[in-house]
C-alpha cells in the first residue's frame, strides 16, 4: 500500500509538472514513465518500498524529466520554465474529459436531468483550468438565464404561455 | 539569467551526446525504451535521470531519425520499439564524426596540461 502510495505522488508531480506541455504529449509521457515505473519494479531482485525508492529514484526527479522535453536551444520555452513568477500568463491546458463534461452537463444535461445537470455542470466549468475566469462567468450567466427564465416565465403564466415550450427545461 | 545560459549549455551538451548513444545502441537493431535506458546504464551511467530518456525519444521521432513499431509483449504490455530511419543513420555517422573529433581535441588538451601545441 505505502508503494503504491509512493507511485501515485511520483505520478501525481509529473502530471503537475507536465501541465505546460500540449495535451496530448503529456498523456503520452505519463503513460510511458508510469509504464516504466511497472517494469523497473518488475525487474528489481527485492520487492518492497526500498525498490520502489530505488527505481523513483533514478528516474529522476519528474520536473527534469518535463524539462528535458523543452527542445535545446529554445530559448522563449527555457525562459518560461525557469521563471516562477505567478504574473507570467502559463498556457492554458486543453480541453480534456473535465470539460467536455461540463459542456456536455450545461448544454444536453439540461434536457436529461434539469436544474442538477447544469448545476453540475457550473461546479465543473469553474473546477476547470481551460477556461479564464470571465468566461466562466458568462457561461455561468447564459446558463443560469437560460435555465430560470422559463421558470419563471413558467409561474407566472400559469403553465399557460406557448413560449415556455421552447425552453430547454422539459414541461411536464 | 546567466546562470539559466549556462546550465542550458551543459544541458544542451549532455543532450548531444545522448543522442549520439542512443543512436549507438540502435544500430544494432530495434529496442525498446526500458531496454535502452538498461543498455545506456551498463556503458557507464550515461543517464542520470532515466525518465529524461523519453523526452528524447519523442524528439527522435518527430526529427525523423528513429521510427517505432508496437509490439506484443510476452510479459506485460505491449512496447514500443524503435528503428533507425536512413536519416538516423546519416545523423549517426555525421555525430560520431563530431564526438571523434571533439574528443580528440579535449584529449589532447588535457594530456598536454592545457598547453597547445602548434605546427609539428
Amino acid at each position: 500500500m505505502e508503494t503504491d502510495a509512493l507511485v501515485r505522488d511520483y505520478i501525481a508531480r509529473l502530471e503537475a509538472a507536465a501541465v505546460r506541455l500540449p495535451a496530448g504529449r503529456r498523456a503520452e509521457l505519463v503513460d510511458e514513465v508510469r509504464g516504466h515505473i511497472e517494469a523497473a519494479i518488475a525487474a528489481e531482485p527485492t520487492s518492497g518500498e526500498a525498490a520502489v525508492r530505488n527505481v523513483l529514484d533514478r528516474l529522476g526527479k519528474p520536473e527534469v524529466i518535463v524539462g528535458a522535453e523543452i527542445p535545446p536551444g529554445d530559448a522563449s520555452f527555457a525562459a518560461a520554465t525557469t521563471d516562477m513568477s505567478p504574473t507570467v500568463t502559463a498556457e492554458r491546458p486543453g480541453i480534456g474529459p473535465l470539460e467536455v463534461v461540463a459542456v456536455l452537463l450545461v448544454t444536453v444535461g439540461a434536457f436529461f436531468v434539469p436544474i442538477i445537470g447544469p448545476a453540475i455542470g457550473i461546479v465543473l466549468v469553474w473546477m476547470s483550468r481551460a477556461w479564464s475566469t470571465q468566461w466562466k462567468l458568462v457561461i455561468t450567466l447564459v446558463v443560469l438565464v437560460v435555465v430560470l427564465l422559463p421558470i419563471v416565465g413558467l409561474m407566472s403564466a400559469g403553465g399557460a404561455g406557448g413560449v415556455i415550450q421552447s425552453s430547454p427545461v422539459p414541461v411536464q | 539569467m546567466v546562470r539559466g545560459e549556462t546550465r542550458n549549455q551543459a544541458t544542451e551538451l549532455r543532450r548531444g551526446v545522448l543522442e549520439l548513444c542512443v543512436l549507438a545502441v540502435l544500430q544494432r537493431g530495434e529496442s525498446y525504451a526500458f531496454d535502452i535506458v538498461r543498455d545506456l546504464s551498463d556503458a557507464g551511467e550515461l543517464l542520470t535521470s532515466e525518465g529524461t530518456i523519453y523526452p528524447l525519444l519523442a524528439r527522435m521521432r518527430e526529427q525523423g531519425v528513429v521510427t517505432t513499431t508496437w509490439r506484443e509483449s510476452a510479459s506485460g504490455p505491449p512496447r514500443r520499439y524503435y528503428r533507425l530511419t536512413d536519416g538516423g543513420r546519416r545523423a549517426l555517422v555525421g555525430m560520431v564524426g563530431d564526438w571523434a573529433r571533439f574528443r580528440d581535441g579535449v584529449d589532447a588538451l588535457l594530456a598536454s596540461g592545457g598547453e597547445v601545441r602548434r605546427g609539428d
